[in-house]
């Protein structure tokens, strides 16, 4: 048997045990270990106990950083800091559409840029920015449709963007330079999304839309909701400013820092301890899947699939992979989640690379198409809580079919960033 | 700068028990098979850090 035969069995072995277990209803993130282990069977290596230690702690840095910005977005929803600023903002807006709309986009973008998980938006400022879109006469299936799109938007924007940093480490490219290239992306994207669904409505019910949205405690002011967030930036200010007389902190420190400060401002007594724990059974999904796809990624490695993954990307016409990237991304999504990145988006950067595009500005164009995915099924674990927090009760079809148009303007922006890569290079500041 | 260096890394791994301390936790209350299995999966790599094996 030759090396292609061997490894296109395992693969083959890989890919059936998956659609078996997804047949039998398993999780995503067990549904990729039993194809891990049954590759790692086919292979003749058995269940390697070091693999999997080994495959496990891949992404260990990264489930930090989801954790702690997790834990601090919290904790800020609990002390009442977010239905605060969303009061503040209606109060101050509801007589500017556009304002008001703008506004909204930042409020959604801002908790999925910081964890990088879009799942956290939805569930922090996902339901209060629901209700306000609601009383701005917008119907449910686009108010879904919007927090939806913009909170896909928000786990690909810059500072944390999961799809970019899992590829990134993937063909051992440092995560430099993304900043812009992500930011300006997904920015453009969300307001397109927001002024295409939410134009047009009535004029905004401030009375009743006040009424719905909790209340916050008498003591919450600005100041406290800020400071957390200033605190964060002025350790990232630290690092840059000082760089040879301050400790590397790491993201996850700085946003537990952060939490802490939160934790310490708010004005009601919060339990820390459950507070901790809803976080991490809200993610356990997320870590899982991170985990679950460090121990296939090496096992792939182990078997040789990944290498063939890579040499079958690498050899293919690059006028079909850019045709297909719109069809691609969201498909490895719905299928792998945050595994598509390994599993796909390497194979496809080292392609760019290869033929001169800049790889950089690629994987930024294809980490905005990739949460695209998340509302599709086998896995639609975003597109199923958008719904049911938002409160939509029609089919889920028709929510499908109000995201079709800003999801093909994101696929062409996200398409259009690969082919010319080369050309918006600058953007990166390299 | 070493002193404060190593003062992060002590941080670090104190989270590390709390995130194990917290796992744990949900674990012993997860009432679903496959919950408990990927509270399990998910352990692994946070105890090979914790013990220093990784």
């Amino acid at each position: 048997m030759n090396m292609f035969t061997y490894t296109e069995i395992i693969l083959g072995v890989m890919v059936l045990v998956y659609i078996l277990a997804k047949i039998f209803k398993i999780s995503t993130e067990l549904s990729m270990l039993a194809a891990a282990l049954a590759g790692s069977l086919a292979g003749g290596f058995g269940i390697p106990p070091r693999q999997i230690a080994e495959g496990s702690i891949t992404y260990l840095d990264i489930n930090l950083i989801f954790i702690t910005a997790t834990l601090f977005m919290n904790i800020l929803k609990e002390s009442g800091g977010i239905a605060f600023v969303v009061r503040g903002i209606l109060k101050k807006f509801h007589k500017n559409r556009a304002l008001l709309l703008i506004l909204l986009t930042f409020l959604l973008l801002v908790p999925g840029a910081l964890t990088g998980a879009g799942s956290v938006t939805v569930l922090i400022t996902g339901g209060m920015v629901a209700v306000v879109l609601n009383y701005m006469g917008i119907s449910k299936s686009k108010t879904a449709a919007i927090i939806f799109i913009i909170a896909g938007l928000s786990a690909a924007a810059p500072p944390v963007s999961l799809w970019a940093m899992m590829t990134a480490a993937g063909v051992n490219m440092p995560y430099v330079g993304f900043f812009m290239p992500l930011l300006i992306p997904c920015v453009v994207a969300a307001l397109i999304t927001i002024f295409l669904l939410g134009w047009k409505g009535e004029d905004t019910n401030i009375e009743k839309a006040l009424q719905e949205l909790p209340l916050p405690p008498d003591k919450m002011n600005w100041f406290k909701v800020i400071l957390p967030f200033f605190v964060f930036l002025f350790f990232i200010f630290m690092g840059r400013q000082w760089p040879h007389s301050t400790p590397i902190i790491g993201l996850p420190l700085m946003f537990l820092f952060a939490a802490l400060t939160s934790f310490l401002l708010s004005p009601v007594k919060l339990n820390f301890i459950k507070i901790s724990r809803d976080t991490i059974e809200q993610l356990l999904p997320l870590i899982g899947t991170l985990t679950a796809v460090g121990i296939l990624i090496q096992i792939m490695t182990l078997t040789g699939v990944r290498g063939l993954l890579a040499v079958t990307a690498v050899t293919l016409p690059v006028t079909l992979v850019f045709a297909g990237l719109f069809l691609m991304m969201p498909v490895s999504e719905a299928i792998l989640m945050y595994g598509a990145a390994p599993v796909i988006g390497v194979p496809l950067v080292l392609l760019f690379n290869t033929i001169g595009l800049n790889p950089i500005v690629a994987l930024a164009g294809l980490s905005v198409i990739w949460p695209l995915g998340d509302a599709l099924p086998p896995t639609a674990i975003i597109g199923r809580l958008t719904v049911q927090v938002v409160g939509y009760e029609d089919s889920y079809t028709k929510f499908l079919k109000t995201c079709i148009v800003p999801a093909v303007l994101i696929m062409i922006i996200g398409t259009v960033m690969v082919i010319f890569s080369k050309h918006l290079g600058f953007l990166t500041g390299l | 700068m070493d002193f404060l260096t190593t003062i992060v890394t002590i941080l670090y791994y104190l989270f590390i028990a709390y995130i194990v301390f917290i796992l744990v936790l949900n674990l012993i209350k997860s009432k679903t098979w496959e919950k408990e299995i990927l509270y399990i999966i998910v352990l692994i790599p946070f105890l090979l850090r914790l013990f220093r094996l990784k």
